[in-house]
C-alpha cells in the first residue's frame, strides 16, 4: 500500500515536470465572438504544421470580455507567466507597452495588412502587435424609409421645412452616401415623432451615450470631420475648438429635440442595436461588427462610411491584435507565432473563420465572394481611417474616459457646453502632457 | 492548568489569525503604502513616498465630494425607504408569517439575488425597446417614461436598491417584533388600546434599538454602493451616478491613479469607522 501510494506520488510529479519542460506557447485571446471562434481556427492550422516544435505548439487561453482590460492591465503589472502572447487595443498599446516586447512581423505584412493597419499596433514606431480585427464605424439607414422620403414630394417638402427651423438652412433629402453630419441631423429629427408627429419611426438616430470611452470612439468621426484633433503637431492640446464644440451641440440638439431616446445616456452597443433592431429608429453610426445583426434584423439596412463635414469624411479606426509579453517564458515560441499570424496564409484563415481583419486591397479581393463586408472595411479604412494626435499614447485610453465624462455630462444637462471644454482640456493637459 | 490552557489557545488560534493576516492584514499594509505614494501599474513594486500628496488631491477633487455626496444622499434615503418599508410590513405580515412560516422565503428572494445580476436584470427590463416595463407604458398610454434617462436615474437606483434590501430591514424588525412580549401586548389589548397607539407607544419603542442597527446597516451599504449601479449605468453621464466605490474604481483602474485611488478608500474607511463608533454609542445608550 506504502509502495503503490510512492509510486503514485512519482508518478504525478514525473507528469507535472514533463508538462513543465512541454512548454507550449499560451495566447490569451479576446473572448466570445467571433475573434475567438476565428483564433481558434488559426490555431488549428498553425498547431497541424510540421515545422511547429511540440514546445512552440499554441494553446489558447480566454477568460471574459468583462473587465478584460482591467484584468490584463493588472496581470501584466505583475509579471504574469500565464501567458506569452496577449490581446492588445490599439488606444492601450501605450499602456502596456512597458510589459510587452516589440516583435518583428513576417516580409508578407505589409502587402497584407498595409501601412494605415499596421500602424494601429505600433507604439513610439516600434510594432508590439499582429493586427488581427479592424473595427471601424459604418452609417446605417434604413433604404425603405429613405427611399419614400425621395419619392414623396410633400414629405420632401416638410423635410426641409424642419431643416430650416431647427438647422437654419432648407436641405433637401439625399442619398445617405451623400450625407453630410447637416443632413444626418436633419434626417433624424425628420423620423423623430417628437419633431415630425407623422414619422413613421419614433426616433431619427440613436446615439449611444453612457458614460463609456467606446461610445467616445463612435462619436468621433463627427468633430473629425469639422477638423478636429487631440493635439496639434507642436503637442497642445486643441480639444477645445469650433470643430469638437459644433458637433457636440448638433449631438445636443438631438438629445433636446428628442431625435434619440431619452435613457440613450445609458445606452451602449447592446442597447442601441437593440432600439434599431426593433424598427423604431431610423439611421445610426454604429461600429462594423453591428453589421450583420442590424442588417439581420432590418433587412431594409443598408451602410455606408459616416456622414462628411468639412473637412471630409472619416472613420475612426480602432484595431485589436496579438503582441508579446515582456514576461514570457517562451519568447522565442511566441514570435514564431505572432510572425506566422501576419502572413496571409494566416490572416485568409482569420478572415474564413469570422474574424474581422483589416487587410490591403490584394488580400481583401481574395475574399471578395466570401467576405464582401471586409472589402469594404479595407477600403473605409484606407480612405477614412484615422487615430487622433496622442490616440496611442500610454494615456490615450483616459482620455477617451475623461472626455465620455464631460461630453455625456454636457448631452444630459448636468453642465454647460464651457465647463465640459474647461475640464476636458484640464484633464487632456494633465494625461498627455 | 491556566497557562496549559493559554498556550493551547494561542496555538489553535494561530491559523486563523495568519490566515486573516494574509487575507485582510497584507492588502491593508499595502493600501497604506500606496495611498503615501506616487504608485502607477509601472512602479507598483517601487512606490515612492509622497506623503500626504495623494490625501490633498482627493480633497481637491471635485468628483470626489461629488461622488461623496451621491453616496451619503443614497445611503440615506435608501436606508430610510427600506427600515420604514420593511418596519411595515414586519408588523403588517407577523401574524401570517406566524401561522406560515414558509412565507418569509418569498419575501426575502431579492436578498438572494447578487447585486450585479439585479442591475443587469434592471437594464433588460428597464430598456425602452426591449424592456417590458416601457412596453406596456407605451402599450397602454402610449408614452413611457425614461427610467433610465438624465432626469429619472437617480430615482431609478433608489427603487432598485430599496426592492433589493427591504427584505434584510424585513428580517431584522420581524425577529424584533416577535421578541416583545406576547403578554405586553394582550395586557394593552385587554386595558382597550387601539392596535395603532400600542405600536407607537409599546411595540415601536421596544424596538427602537433595532431600528438604529437597521438604518446602520442599511446606510453603510448604501454609501458603498458599487455593483447594481455599475452593471444599470455605469457612472452616469458627467459623473451622475458616480458613488464613491465606483470613484475609487475608475480612478485605480480606469486613470490608473493608484495611490489617489488608495487614499480616498482610506478617506472612505476612516468616515464609515467614525459612524460605526457614533452608531454603537448610540445604541449602547440607547439600551443602558
Amino acid at each position: 500500500m506504502k509502495r503503490s501510494a510512492k509510486l503514485l506520488a512519482m508518478t504525478a510529479m514525473a507528469s507535472l515536470l514533463a508538462g513543465h519542460a512541454h512548454a507550449e506557447v499560451t495566447v490569451l485571446g479576446w473572448p466570445g465572438g467571433p475573434e475567438e471562434a476565428a483564433l481558434r481556427a488559426v490555431t488549428e492550422i498553425y498547431n497541424a504544421k510540421a515545422d511547429v516544435a511540440p514546445e512552440n505548439k499554441v494553446e489558447l487561453l480566454f477568460t471574459s470580455r468583462d473587465g478584460f482590460f482591467d484584468k490584463l492591465q493588472i496581470d501584466l503589472a505583475a509579471g504574469t507567466k500565464a501567458f506569452d502572447v496577449n490581446l492588445i487595443a490599439t488606444y492601450s498599446i501605450g499602456k502596456y507597452a512597458p510589459f510587452m516586447e516589440p516583435i518583428t512581423l513576417s516580409g508578407e505584412a505589409e502587402t497584407v495588412f498595409g501601412g494605415t493597419v499596421l500602424k494601429t499596433m505600433q507604439y513610439e514606431g516600434a510594432q508590439y502587435g499582429v493586427p488581427t480585427d479592424l473595427s471601424l464605424h459604418f452609417l446605417y439607414v434604413r433604404s425603405d424609409l429613405i427611399d419614400a422620403l425621395l419619392a414623396d414630394e410633400a414629405a420632401k417638402a416638410r423635410y426641409s421645412e424642419i431643416a430650416e427651423k431647427h438647422l437654419g438652412e432648407k436641405l433637401e433629402p439625399k442619398n445617405p452616401q451623400d450625407w453630410t453630419w447637416k443632413d444626418f441631423v436633419a434626417n433624424a429629427l425628420y423620423f423623430s415623432k417628437s419633431v415630425n408627429p407623422d414619422s413613421p419611426t419614433r426616433y431619427g438616430t440613436v446615439i449611444q451615450a453612457k458614460n463609456l470611452l467606446f461610445n467616445m470612439m463612435v462619436f468621433h468621426s463627427w468633430p473629425r470631420s469639422y477638423g478636429a484633433n487631440w493635439m496639434d503637431d507642436q503637442g497642445n492640446i486643441t480639444v477645445d475648438s469650433e470643430a469638437y464644440r459644433t458637433a457636440l451641440k448638433m449631438a445636443k440638439m438631438l438629445f433636446e429635440l428628442g431625435a434619440t431616446p431619452q435613457d440613450s445616456t445609458s445606452y451602449e452597443y447592446a442597447e442601441a442595436n437593440a432600439a434599431y433592431s426593433s424598427g423604431q429608429v431610423a439611421a445610426m453610426v454604429q461600429w462594423n461588427a453591428a453589421a450583420s445583426d442590424l442588417k439581420g434584423a432590418q433587412s431594409a439596412t443598408v451602410s455606408f462610411a459616416p456622414p462628411a463635414g468639412p473637412d471630409g469624411r472619416f472613420t475612426h479606426i480602432h484595431g485589436l491584435g496579438l503582441g508579446l509579453n515582456k514576461a514570457s517564458d517562451n519568447t522565442e515560441g511566441a514570435r514564431a507565432f505572432l510572425s506566422w499570424l501576419s502572413t496571409e496564409e494566416a490572416a485568409l484563415a482569420y478572415a474564413r473563420a469570422g474574424g474581422a481583419p483589416g487587410l490591403a486591397g490584394a488580400t481583401a479581393g481574395k475574399l471578395a465572394d466570401e467576405r464582401p463586408d471586409l472589402v469594404q472595411v479595407g477600403d473605409y479604412a484606407s480612405n477614412y481611417g484615422f487615430v487622433m494626435n496622442g490616440g496611442t499614447s500610454q494615456n490615450a485610453l483616459s482620455v477617451y474616459e475623461a472626455q465620455a465624462k464631460e461630453f455625456t455630462g454636457y448631452w444630459a444637462g448636468t453642465q454647460d457646453l464651457d465647463a465640459a471644454m474647461t475640464n476636458i482640456t484640464a484633464s487632456m493637459t494633465e494625461l498627455l502632457k | 492548568m491556566t497557562s496549559r490552557k493559554t498556550s493551547e489557545n494561542a496555538i489553535l488560534l494561530s491559523p486563523m489569525v495568519a490566515f486573516l493576516l494574509a487575507i485582510l492584514g497584507f492588502p491593508v499594509v499595502l493600501s497604506l503604502v500606496y495611498g503615501f505614494s506616487e504608485t502607477t501599474f509601472q512602479t507598483l513594486t517601487s512606490p515612492s513616498f509622497s506623503g500626504l500628496e495623494n490625501f490633498r488631491d482627493v480633497m481637491n477633487d471635485a468628483a470626489f465630494w461629488k461622488a461623496a455626496w451621491f453616496s451619503l444622499k443614497f445611503g440615506v434615503i435608501t436606508a430610510t425607504l427600506q427600515c420604514v418599508l420593511g418596519l411595515a410590513i414586519a408588523v403588517y405580515l407577523a401574524p401570517l408569517v406566524r401561522q406560515h412560516g414558509w412565507t418569509v422565503a418569498i419575501l426575502i428572494i431579492p436578498m438572494i439575488v447578487a447585486p450585479a445580476m439585479m442591475g443587469l436584470m434592471y437594464r433588460l427590463v428597464l430598456h425602452e425597446f426591449a424592456g417590458p416595463i416601457p412596453h406596456y407604458f407605451y402599450s397602454w398610454l402610449g408614452w413611457s417614461p425614461s427610467f433610465l434617462g438624465p432626469a429619472n436615474v437617480f430615482s431609478t437606483v433608489v427603487v432598485a436598491e430599496t426592492l433589493q434590501w427591504t427584505p434584510f430591514a424585513f428580517l431584522l424588525f420581524l425577529t424584533a417584533y416577535n421578541q416583545i412580549p406576547t403578554e405586553m401586548k394582550e395586557a394593552a389589548a385587554v386595558d382597550g388600546t387601539r392596535p395603532w397607539r400600542r405600536f407607537l407607544k409599546i411595540e415601536f419603542p421596544l424596538m427602537v434599538p433595532t431600528v438604529f442597527v437597521a438604518l446602520f446597516i442599511r446606510f453603510i451599504d448604501g454609501f458603498r454602493v458599487f455593483d447594481n449601479i455599475y452593471t444599470l449605468v455605469g457612472a452616469g453621464p458627467g459623473g451622475a451616478t458616480t458613488s464613491m466605490s465606483i470613484y475609487i474604481y475608475e480612478t485605480f483602474l480606469r486613470r490608473g491613479e493608484i495611490g489617489k485611488a488608495m487614499a480616498a478608500a482610506i478617506l472612505l474607511f476612516l468616515a464609515a469607522f467614525l459612524l460605526l463608533t457614533l452608531a454603537q454609542r448610540l445604541v449602547g445608550r440607547r439600551a443602558s
